[in-house]
């Protein structure tokens, strides 16, 4: 199969709102996401995870362009005011 | 006064933080711990209830829990009128002051077992019971009606949650086992209680040694408060509970819950539904101050205080 270009969004955010940001992302129409525990730094300040609530998460999604500035306007209007959250994207090739 | 030596893995563990040692508890064994405490809890107030004739339970309760739910109410003027706090970080600290510690009730438990004092089985459903009204308070005094909350998400984070599910799920099993039933886990559950409790604090001080650096930034009135609130909570439980009839044990453990301020639930229920509530005030208080105030001074105190209102009061 060749490979086929595809959109990664990569969101980092706190680990308190997990379940609420995967509601958003799969009514918005994500096929599939992965969630890794991070730690790090940032304008909230150093979030260590020593804590459940006090760690972060890093969800990957991968889809086409238009799904992920979706996803991207959707969650910066309702959660980047109140809460840490980092949010990138890049181009990628779907290998499989 | 009394002294419960395993408080002082919560300062050797502040210690290690402070230097920066390279000591750290590994996510997951510090989850395995607050999942055994929360049992053992529950369970030990299981054991403890299944001798007590429900029925008259229904009255304290609701006493109980009434007072509980007036100390959030009574510290949110404080904080907003006296300390110039936001709207949304008033009501996000009394959520926190108002509702309650498990951590904190372990070492009453720890040190009321050291005395060899006895005390109701039932306290540990207040400890189930008073967590939640706070917090519901703590969300309608940041909203009075304006703003969307997420209740669902809100209750569904404090109902079935660790800390509430494992403390009820234990205390329902050692209800229906009783203490003949809950034998097998002895070992396990009481005997080894305090020596987890200790790993346990030994965690919590490496998490409240990184508050500390932030303390000087809260300022005298976020200070004082994380130290008067408890004391006059405390006051309130001592005589509600001498009132109520509780024993001595029963007593001073109504004041330590009353007194304790949640850095478990609290957090993580204000992120969600009063989001911009700062967070690092309220943890900072409640963990940095609040906390290690009430396990090395505070216990001792509103043990001396159920004493005293006995021996005066008979």
């Amino acid at each position: 199969m060749q490979a086929q270009p595809m959109t990664l969004l990569v969101i980092v955010s706190e680990a308190v709102l997990e379940d609420i940001l995967i509601d958003e992302i799969t009514e918005l129409g994500a096929k599939g996401y992965t969630i890794t525990e991070a730690r790090g730094r940032g304008t909230h300040g150093t979030r260590a995870g020593r804590w459940t609530q006090g760690g972060n998460i890093r969800i990957e999604v991968v889809g086409n362009t238009q799904l992920c500035s979706q996803i991207v306007k959707r969650l910066q209007a309702a959660y980047e005011k109140d809460y840490g959250l980092l949010m990138y994207t890049a181009p990628i090739e779907l290998q499989n | 006064m009394q002294f419960e030596p395993v408080v002082l893995f919560f300062l050797l563990g502040v210690f290690a933080g402070l230097v920066r040692s390279d000591l750290k508890i590994p996510g997951s064994i510090y989850e395995a711990l607050s999942i055994f405490l929360l049992l053992a809890i529950g369970l030990q107030g299981g054991v403890k209830l299944a001798e007590f004739p429900l029925s008259e339970l229904i009255l304290p309760s609701l006493a109980i829990l009434f007072v509980g739910s007036l100390l959030p109410l009574l510290m949110f003027p404080v904080l907003r009128y006296l300390g110039r706090m936001t709207r949304a970080d008033s009501a996000s600290m009394a959520a926190h002051y108002g509702s309650v510690s498990v951590v904190t009730f372990s070492v009453g438990v720890a040190l009321l077992a050291q005395e060899d004092v006895d005390f109701e089985g039932f306290m540990i459903v207040f400890l189930v019971l008073l967590e939640m009204p706070a917090l519901v308070i703590g969300v309608m005094l940041a909203r009075f009606g304006v703003g969307k909350v997420r209740w669902g998400k809100m209750f569904h984070e404090v109902f079935f949650g660790k800390s509430i599910l494992l403390l009820a799920g234990g205390l329902v099993i050692g209800f229906v086992a009783g203490m003949e039933g809950i034998k097998p886990l002895d070992i396990l559950f009481f005997d080894l209680f305090k020596g987890i409790l200790a790993l346990f604090l030994l965690e919590m001080g490496l998490v409240a040694a990184s508050r500390i650096a932030g303390l000087r930034t809260y300022g005298v009135f976020l200070t004082t408060f994380a130290v008067v609130a408890p004391l006059l909570s405390a006051v309130i439980g001592t005589i509600l509970g001498w009132a109520l009839g509780l024993s001595v044990g029963g007593t001073m453990l109504l004041a330590t819950l009353y007194a304790s301020a949640s850095y478990i639930a609290a957090p993580a229920a204000m992120r969600i539904a009063v989001p911009e509530a700062n967070p690092a005030l309220s943890i900072g208080a409640s963990l940095g101050i609040t906390f290690p105030f009430n396990i090395f001074v505070g216990i001792p105190i509103y043990f001396w205080m159920a004493k005293f209102i006995h021996s005066i009061g008979g």
